[in-house]
């Protein structure tokens, strides 16, 4: 990725530019220390002054009003506000007309920001204060107050916290009076310009001590650059948050959100004061300290899939190459190309207009279809469809261009949404909370509607990322979330009837990656790379996970890799430094999936025999899954092989005992049992009246109460339990204390004869039934 | 006789027998004076012409000179400062460097797996190969 810059041969400005801001994606506004504002227009051209202001006034800082307001739309702002170093600021409408003049501190305003909603402004001064002001400019409050002045100012995503500079600390401050403060030391020289990004949550920093810093809301360093030769100026964040730019003396420099850099630029600016970001996150701008106001396009941005490597040569030019023949073919558009996506065999692009689908099997004839708001801010790509994100809502398309659903719930702002808050499967879509981030809402893909009964997932802490499997049944659709301990859940979407059991499989994780053709699953674990290659075995042995699993050191990546994409056998990771790791997944796992997914068992047991013969260290692993993923599908014959194989004899006992059970129900039960769902076991065996024996089952897991109960509510073997439980009181030298058993226990005389003789009976009678109905147990899985 | 009494009378006789007041050997000599002065005013003139356009020729020259000598300043100048730019350039370029480096290295890392995939993928085509 690299910026193109332009500028004029000749500044327009007489004096130092000092800020400058977009309106539109091709409109923009600068101040200038020559008392003029002027509007560039770059569809035309044309550069026209909008207006002179008073010579007494020196422009510091302008902040447009922002354009989305509670759901009511605007095409563009309208008026904005001016900072000027004789201590006023001033609401400017879009022609230039200077609507209101406040006086605000003592000595030059050096910053002042519109929160996200357009209800509140900051401003900060020379005098050191922070002071809030309604949206007509009158004062709220003075938040804070200092010795030294306050050179810059954002506001927090959530518009309830405000971050400024005091010399060289940064200061996070509630606007609630009496919250915590937080507060650190950041740079060794002054802190000049900081921004904060609504999106990813995080804060940039830059100060005189010539570096720039990335940090996270809590204050936790993620990166620091090498100093440069000169004070950094100015920083800004895309809106998106995926990239920033870094002005100063004669440098204008583009990095990754981690802080590595893609690119600088040397152009001959002076100082750049202030840098600004088109609302399309394509372009910017800077205000230079030689009069100039310089542009930069992003561009050469790539994306790679599989064979397909694509680049945006222009702004409105792709190139596809193709690595196996090393084919290219050149993707022209009408406009100004915005998001594009490539996966799944599809490349989705967004242009200011409209969104154009490719195949990866012909380039020539893309499926085309008008957008109806400019600016997609996210394409994410499932296996049949895809979604976009604009200002205005989410929408669900297929390949073929038709619009599928458009899933919304109260308070969505998608506008702070990206690939980690939002995640698509082929039936499934999650999106976080923003308001409440312990919140994962689910729609089904193709309704739009919330899943099941309409509530969403809710977890007992803050959430950071989430994603969703992308193949199999969508009964056995799973989403796995990391929250803010960074621990890794894995939970089902399926939310009707009982809740579903979210399970950590997981810590310290630091980003992970599902795998795009079979359920596995991978992820950063501390300083270990880690892939689980069957997640759904917490679901069927727990004990198992760690067999199913594949590790590998990864304290040669550095510090806080991401994984980019995980394709194929392949996954790719950046690391700090920006440069792309390729990882080799065995392939065998997958093909496992693809046999099970088939049901053909016997071929799945004999790769995994030949796993065994080829590498030894792999084969414990593809049978720990297989065996897991035998139980889960119920087939118990294979599940005996596997777990025979990785030596857990007790399981394969335990199989061995299941097989022997008489009815179908029994076995099927005792399956849910293996698993470890005791409740839908019973339930089972009560629907298929089988009262004994779901009695018997709390007694085995010792849950006394229970069994009573059941004994009690159907008035059966009420002696049985009590028989059980002297027993095991007297195994333990123990009196009895509970009070239901005291009361049943008086009425009743325990004769183990009898009881037996019961037991036989139930038995027996189970015999005979399962004998009634030998149609069904040749659909049962279970085999002899 | 006559000419004393002439004489006496302050009254002369020139040659051509003119009566004359002044004596004509005076007046001779007056006009040969004026002579002499006239030709001496018209040599100063000229004197004065010529040691004008020696003025304005130094002068020029002085001009000339002058100019040069700015010129010359300009240029020392010039050459100190493009000195400074040089080095000002050369710090962009090496910043420049020091980016593409870092390009570099990430590229030749990025290699680096991609090499070992290679030899992975080759490994297990091999063993694939064998069993068979």
């Amino acid at each position: 990725m690299r910026l193109k810059t332009s500028h004029l041969k000749e500044p327009k400005h007489k004096e130092l530019v000092s800020c400058v801001g977009w309106t539109t994606p091709d409109e923009l506004y600068s101040c200038s220390d020559d008392h003029h504002i002027m509007k560039w227009n770059l569809l035309t051209s044309e550069t026209t002054q909008v207006v002179k202001l008073p010579d007494d006034i020196y422009p510091i800082d302008l902040h447009w009003f922002p354009k989305n307001i509670g759901g009511k739309k605007q095409s563009q702002a309208e008026s904005f506000v001016l900072t000027s170093s004789d201590g006023k600021f001033h609401l400017i409408s879009k022609i230039g007309r200077v609507e209101k003049s406040v006086e605000a501190h003592c000595g030059a305003v050096l910053a002042g920001r519109w929160n996200y909603e357009g209800t509140a402004l900051v401003t900060v001064g020379e005098d050191g204060q922070i002071k809030i002001w309604s949206k007509s400019g009158m004062l709220r409050s003075t938040l804070a107050q200092q010795g030294t002045p306050v050179y810059s100012v954002a506001w927090g995503p959530d518009s309830e916290k405000v971050l400024y500079t005091s010399g060289k600390q940064l200061i996070i401050k509630p606007l609630q009076p009496n919250a915590k403060v937080l507060q650190w030391k950041a740079h060794d020289g002054v802190i000049l310009k900081l921004d904060w990004n609504s999106v990813n949550d995080l804060i940039l920093s830059a100060g005189e001590d010539c570096k720039y810093k990335v940090w996270d809301s809590y204050g936790r360093l993620l990166y620091s650059s090498q100093p440069h030769d000169y004070p950094i100026t100015s920083v800004a964040w895309a809106p998106d948050g995926e990239l920033f730019a870094v002005g100063s003396f004669h440098t204008l420099r583009l990095c990754d959100k981690t802080g590595w850099s893609y690119a600088l630029e040397k152009p001959n600016t002076g100082s750049i004061f202030n840098i600004a970001w088109s609302t399309d996150g394509t372009q910017i701008a800077g205000a230079c300290g030689n009069g100039h106001v310089i542009f930069a396009h992003v561009v050469e941005q790539r994306w790679e899939w599989k064979n397909f490597e694509i680049t945006l040569t222009k702004r409105r030019t792709m190139e596809v190459r193709n690595v196996v023949n090393d084919a290219v073919d050149l993707l022209e558009f009408r406009d100004r190309v915005i998001k594009a996506s490539l996966n799944y065999g599809h490349l989705v692009v967004s242009t200011s207009l409209q969104c154009y689908v490719f195949s990866t099997k012909n380039w020539n004839t893309p499926l085309i279809f008008d957008l109806k708001e400019g600016t997609v801010s996210l394409i994410l790509q499932a296996e049949r469809h895809f979604l976009l994100i604009d200002g205005g809502g989410i929408y669900l398309y297929s390949y073929e261009g038709r619009l599928i659903s458009s899933p919304k719930f109260p308070g969505m702002r998608t506008d702070v949404l990206n690939a980690q808050t939002v995640s698509l499967s082929n039936d499934t879509l999650a999106i976080k909370d923003k308001a409440d981030e312990k919140v994962i809402y689910l729609f089904e893909a193709l309704s739009g509607k919330p899943l099941g009964d309409g509530k969403p997932l809710t977890h007992k802490t803050e959430i950071t990322e989430i994603a969703l499997d992308q193949k199999g049944l969508t009964n056995e659709r799973k989403i796995v979330f990391i929250d803010k301990n960074r621990d890794l859940y894995i939970t089902s979407v399926k939310r009707f009837g009982k809740e579903q059991k979210i399970i950590k499989i997981g810590t310290m994780t630091h980003t992970l990656a599902w795998n795009d053709t079979s359920n596995i699953l991978c992820g950063l674990q501390d300083t270990r790379f880690t892939v689980w290659y069957y997640p759904n075995t917490v679901y069927v042995d727990k004990d198992l996970l760690p067999k199913t699993l594949y590790e590998k050191d990864a304290s040669e990546f550095s510090k806080n890799p991401q994984i980019v994409r995980f394709v194929g056998n392949q996954a790719t990771i950046r690391r700090a430094d920006g440069s792309l790791i390729h990882l080799n997944i065995s392939p065998y796992p997958a093909i496992l999936h693809e046999y099970v997914s088939s049901s053909k068992w016997e071929d799945a047991v004999r790769l995994c025999r030949f796993v065994k013969t080829t590498t030894a260290y792999e084969d414990q692993t593809m049978w720990a899954c297989l065996a897991a993923m035998a139980v889960a599908n119920k087939d118990m014959t294979t599940a005996e092989i596997a777990y025979a194989s990785i030596g857990d004899i007790d399981k394969v006992q335990y199989i061995n005992s299941i097989k022997e059970l008489p009815s179908k129900e029994s076995r099927m039960a005792h399956i849910l049992l293996f698993s470890g769902n005791i409740q839908d076991a019973e339930m089972l065996l009560l629907q298929a009246g089988l009262i004994y024996q779901a009695i018997q089952v709390n007694i085995n897991l010792y849950n006394w109460d229970r069994a009573l109960e059941l004994a009690v509510k159907h008035k059966t073997h009420v002696d049985t339990v009590l028989g059980y439980r002297q027993k095991f009181l007297e195994d333990f030298g123990k009196k009895e204390t509970n009070k239901r058993f005291l009361q049943y226990a008086e009425g009743l005389e325990v004769d183990w004869d009898k009881i037996k003789a019961k037991i036989e009976m139930e038995i027996a009678k189970e015999r005979e039934r399962a004998a009634a109905t030998p149609a069904v147990r040749a659909s049962v899985t279970v085999q002899h | 006789m006559a000419k004393g009494i002439l004489g006496d009378a302050r009254l002369h006789f020139d040659e051509l027998n003119k009566l004359r007041i002044l004596d004509p050997e005076v007046a001779q000599q007056t006009t040969e004076l004026k002579e002499e002065c006239k030709a001496f005013v018209d040599k100063i003139a000229e004197f004065q012409k010529i040691v004008g356009s020696l003025i304005e020729l130094v002068d020029q020259l002085a001009k000339a000179a002058e100019n040069e000598k700015m010129k010359a300043i300009g240029a020392r100048n010039l050459l100190k400062s493009i000195a400074k730019q040089r080095e000002a350039q050369q710090q962009q370029l090496q910043a420049l460097i020091t980016e593409k480096k870092m390009q570099l290295e990430r590229y030749r890392v990025e290699y680096e797996t991609l090499c070992k995939i290679e030899a992975d993928q080759n490994e297990f085509i091999d063993q694939f190969i064998f069993q068979k």
